[in-house]
């Protein structure tokens, strides 16, 4: 049946910011089988001066004998030293956990309880901003004219289990199942706001079948080897650690399946006529843009990043989004809900408002050349995917 | 109060799946308690509104139930888990065999569960022993996880925890 769940936790404890964590499932049937952990928390209290960060953001599950043997070391140790303060840090995403450890606080003063539930990274408020839901569906929808025949050289096909993993506002799940009729179909995001819209949206269409669900897509509680095939779609660039992310795309693919993503190099945007105002301006972006330690250059990159996770078989291609992917007018439409977007952004990291109208006109200028009768603008993506060895 | 069903309410639920299992087999390894909880959790939460954090959050629940029927269980007899719908809440039916004079323990046990200091009863539990007692992990059902018990004790020695778990709404 499900021989395949280990009894599987994992114990850290790091001096230097005081943290200890964690991770896993913890349900032993005794105290005993925790024993060296339960040291190991007592050693960590003992290390620290002050606050002592107790980490329970990748927990997954514990029983009720590993939860009273490791808050017993707890609130002795808060009655033997008042100087000291623990910090036990919850996810708003494993609903148990804020819901048993936020009785701490009550019990003993020193200790307070957190909810970990926002900036997951540096850009989030900006991409998670439901003003941006328009923009993404315009997105997807010039995307995936490209994708839907890229997806099955990177392994998609019929039949499958697929995760899509930052899935925004679900479209491409809904795509992806309509095309491909996976098995199984998990779609994680972490706005609530973004799969909302995709529940409502699945709803209205009647599809049904797509398991979206609240999550961090660098702790996922998703389980090891559970997917053929992976997508993790313009996701990457937006995250400052994505060597966190695709070590859990690798965790939660199959030995033998794919891990596929896409990622754009900004700086590659193009448009005629007035190239050169177009040019200036993606440059700046990708240069703005990594001062929020989002890196939009990250398109040809994505070869180096899956080969360092340990995939093989590595595919990476490009693709070209143009005005020319049917209605010019969608393509105008991203172009001006980035202008908008990314113009704020420069707002707020303190550039000069001649900055800023220049940085602007390079968009408008985009918009014309996709607009332009005899214009071409383009928006180059990169595609590539890796297999988890057998 | 545990024989006393009420069947309109019985009847207001949907079955959605049984497992049964031999004690004798059921207790020869811990790990059943977990495999059992994750696989039936995943099962009968694909089509809630989150399936991932529902069927996280119903394990934890189910586990602690599973746990409950490992340490108190006795091997004659099997252990039958069967788990109803009606709405956001989920329904578990837990019968196991347990030892003479246990079903009185578990009564009150139950009983405490729906009392008003059930929430002052867990903090001192949780506060003051070493490890959980099976009373403390029923309080932790009801003050963690809204959950409402009974105890049907109709087909003793075995007896039956109802548990009425309504996650669907507090994960969503």
């Amino acid at each position: 049946m499900a021989a395949s769940l280990p009894q599987r936790f994992k114990v850290d404890f790091d001096p230097n910011s005081q943290i200890f964590s964690l991770a896993g499932t913890i349900r032993p049937r005794s105290i005993d089988e925790i024993a060296e952990s339960i040291h190991a928390l007592r050693e960590a209290i003992d290390t620290v001066r002050g606050v002592l960060y107790i980490d329970v953001k990748r927990l997954i599950q514990m029983n009720n004998t590993a939860f009273q043997a490791f808050i017993r070391v707890a609130l002795d140790a808060c009655r033997e030293r008042s100087d000291l303060r623990l910090i036990v840090v919850t996810s708003s995403v494993v609903s148990w956990t804020t819901r048993m450890f936020r009785h701490l606080s009550t019990i003993e003063p020193q200790i307070s309880v957190e909810v970990y539930d926002s900036m997951f990274y540096p850009g989030q408020d900006y991409f998670e901003d439901t003003s941006f839901i328009p923009i993404l569906r315009a997105q997807t929808k010039l995307t995936w004219r490209h994708e839907r025949t890229i997806l099955p050289r990177h392994g998609m096909r019929p039949g499958i289990a697929v995760a899509d993993i930052c899935c925004g506002i679900g479209d491409f799940a809904v795509l992806a199942q309509k095309e491909f009729q996976p098995s199984r179909i998990v779609a994680l995001d972490h706005s609530k706001p973004s799969l909302a819209y995709a529940r409502k949206v699945a709803a209205e269409f009647g599809v049904t079948g797509i398991e979206y669900t609240y999550g961090d897509a660098s702790e996922m509680l998703l389980e090891d080897n559970q997917f053929d095939f992976v997508s993790c779609r313009h996701s990457l660039q937006v995250f400052n650690q994505p060597e966190l992310l695709l070590k859990e795309l690798y965790r939660i693919v199959k030995p033998g399946g794919r891990v596929y993503i896409t990622n754009e190099k900004n700086s590659h945007c193009l448009g005629e006529p007035r190239a050169q105002s177009i040019q200036w301006t993606y440059n700046e972006l990708a240069r703005l843009l990594s001062n929020f330690e989002i890196d939009v250059e990250f398109g040809p990159k994505s070869r180096r990043y899956l080969a360092d996770t340990g995939f093989d078989d590595i595919l990476v291609e490009s693709f070209m989004v143009t005005n020319l992917d049917g209605d010019p007018q969608d393509f105008a439409d991203i172009i001006a809900g980035w202008e908008k977007m990314f113009a704020d952004m420069a707002v707020r990291h303190g550039e000069t408002p001649e900055f800023i109208e220049r940085f602007r006109q390079g968009f408008r200028d985009h918009i014309f050349a996709a607009l332009h009768p005899k214009g071409y603008a383009g928006w180059p993506i990169w595609a590539a995917s890796g297999r988890k060895p057998l | 109060m545990g024989a006393s069903v009420n069947k309109t309410t019985e009847t207001a639920f949907e079955p959605l799946l049984q497992f049964d299992m031999e004690m004798e087999d059921f207790l020869s390894d811990w790990h059943h308690c977990d495999h059992v909880s994750s696989y039936l959790a995943r099962m009968i939460s694909h089509n809630r509104t989150d399936p991932v954090r529902h069927s996280n959050f119903f394990s934890s629940a189910l586990n602690e139930l599973l746990e409950v029927s490992f340490r108190g269980g006795t091997t004659d007899g099997k252990i039958g888990l069967s788990i109803y719908r009606q709405g956001a809440t989920e329904r578990v039916q837990l019968s196991f065999p347990c030892p003479p004079g246990q079903a009185r323990f578990y009564r009150e046990a139950v009983s405490k569960t729906r009392e008003s200091d059930a929430q002052a009863r867990y903090l001192d539990a949780i506060s003051n022993d070493l490890a959980p007692s099976r009373e403390s992990v029923l309080l932790d059902l009801a003050v963690n996880y809204d959950a409402r018990l009974r105890l049907d004790e109709d087909a003793a020695p075995a007896i039956t925890l109802i548990v009425d778990l309504p996650l669907e709404g507090m994960v969503s």
